[in-house]
């Protein structure tokens, strides 16, 4: 399952968000500002709380939205 | 493999206010309207936490009026693709030539919408930091300053708006401009009632300090001459905002300040292409005078195609 960690209102978690959904991918959002478990999970993960952040194994990820590197995610 | 051909009576570029108003007006004309966006669709003001000074509305969120937007010019036909990407543009030839990473569009029109992009601090420090300690998106990373030191760098409406809205995260927030506020006298108001703001007028930042993250800065007061060094965790840049025109360089004249030449029309010098909104070389440069341009581009791209197909009739 894809993991996107992010906040209420951020446009390029929408973006991600948007892109996952055009490609028919399912996907959780785990909102970092409501949730303080889902924050430590993102702080964890990617080292920041910068969001948006992306990840399909909970290991690798990608930060912010970046068409290339989402790809490569997906295809594992 | 080559790309897939595909005609479009008129391709926009940018989803910004204007793109996005040149998309609503075309659809409503039944023309085969394709927007492009490489970034956020709603450009600058998608950022926008309220706007206060939009005709009909008392305050709006940007993203909720670049949304209501973006459905009434898809309710009238109009495609947006924000994750395509442009390549090249050729457009003195007719048709013109969109290529981006997936397709080439073969455009009757083109209507340059590619706004703005906010100007990067000026300091070599500037990449150490970026995205740890120096942001240039309040809405998206503020949250990462929950209860720490802000500051924010510029002296317009949206760095006085984003110094507002940052408060809600912190108790302490420096305003660093290095002249006197531009921002309109409503906005500079809000800002000086604001407890949580300390204003630091004829100011600049001159180094950024940590290990690893950001932990604090050198200031110059232009007055005195002094530099001090304060404690930031993080700075919101907003100082100021260049012009995307790249990809158009080798293509349109360009003025002195990298914006596109065109008059109030919309018209460059090649017959088909128009630019509209803040990308245009212009001197009043809003939300309306956006939406105004892409009305205008929009109008007469319609008049221009069907003097085109007039002309093929003949």
């Amino acid at each position: 399952m894809v993991t996107v960690y992010s906040i209420t209102n951020c446009p390029w978690c929408d973006k991600t968000k948007k892109y996952l959904a055009s490609k028919g991918v399912e996907f959780e959002v785990r909102n970092i500002e409501e949730n303080e478990d889902f924050a430590k999970e993102c702080l964890q993960l990617s080292g920041d709380t910068m969001v948006p952040v992306t990840t399909v194994d909970g290991k690798n990820f990608v930060l912010g939205f970046d068409k290339a590197k989402i790809d490569e995610l997906l295809a594992g | 493999m080559a790309k897939e051909q595909v005609h479009k009576d008129i391709v926009i570029i940018g989803a910004g206010m204007a793109g996005l108003t040149a998309a609503m007006y075309a659809g409503r004309m039944n023309l085969d309207v394709l927007v492009l966006e490489n970034g956020i669709v709603g450009g600058q003001i998608a950022n926008a936490t309220g706007i206060e000074n939009y005709p009909g509305f008392i305050s709006v969120k940007g993203a909720d009026l670049i949304s209501t937007l973006q459905q009434q010019a898809e309710n009238f036909g109009a495609v947006i693709d924000e994750f395509d990407t442009i390549k090249k543009v050729t457009l003195r030839e007719n048709p013109k030539i969109i290529e981006t990473e997936e397709k080439i569009y073969l455009a009757d029109v083109v209507i340059i919408a590619s706004g703005m992009n906010r100007r990067k601090l000026p300091l070599p420090e500037e990449r150490k930091f970026a995205g740890c300690g120096v942001h240039y998106c309040e809405l998206c990373d503020g949250h990462m300053y929950n209860g720490k030191i802000i500051a924010v760098m510029g002296g317009g409406n949206a760095a006085l708006d984003a110094a507002n809205f940052l408060t809600k995260y912190t108790d302490k927030l420096y305003l660093i401009h290095r002249s006197e506020f531009r921002a309109d006298e409503v906005t500079q108001e809000k800002v000086r009632q604001n407890p949580k703001i300390e204003i630091m007028l004829q100011t600049e930042i001159k180094a950024l300090h940590g290990a690893g993250k950001l932990e604090n800065i050198d200031i110059l007061d232009k007055k005195s001459g002094e530099t001090k060094n304060i404690a930031v965790d993080g700075i919101f840049v907003n100082i100021g905002v260049v012009p995307n025109t790249e990809l158009f360089k080798d293509e349109l004249k360009l003025t002195a300040s990298g914006r596109i030449a065109a008059g109030e029309d919309c018209k460059t010098e090649i017959e088909g292409v128009f630019a509209a909104g803040d990308v245009r070389e212009k001197e009043i440069r809003q939300l309306t005078t956006a939406a105004a341009d892409g009305t205008t581009a929009a109008l007469l791209a319609e008049k221009l195609l069907r003097n085109f197909s007039k002309k093929e009739k003949a």
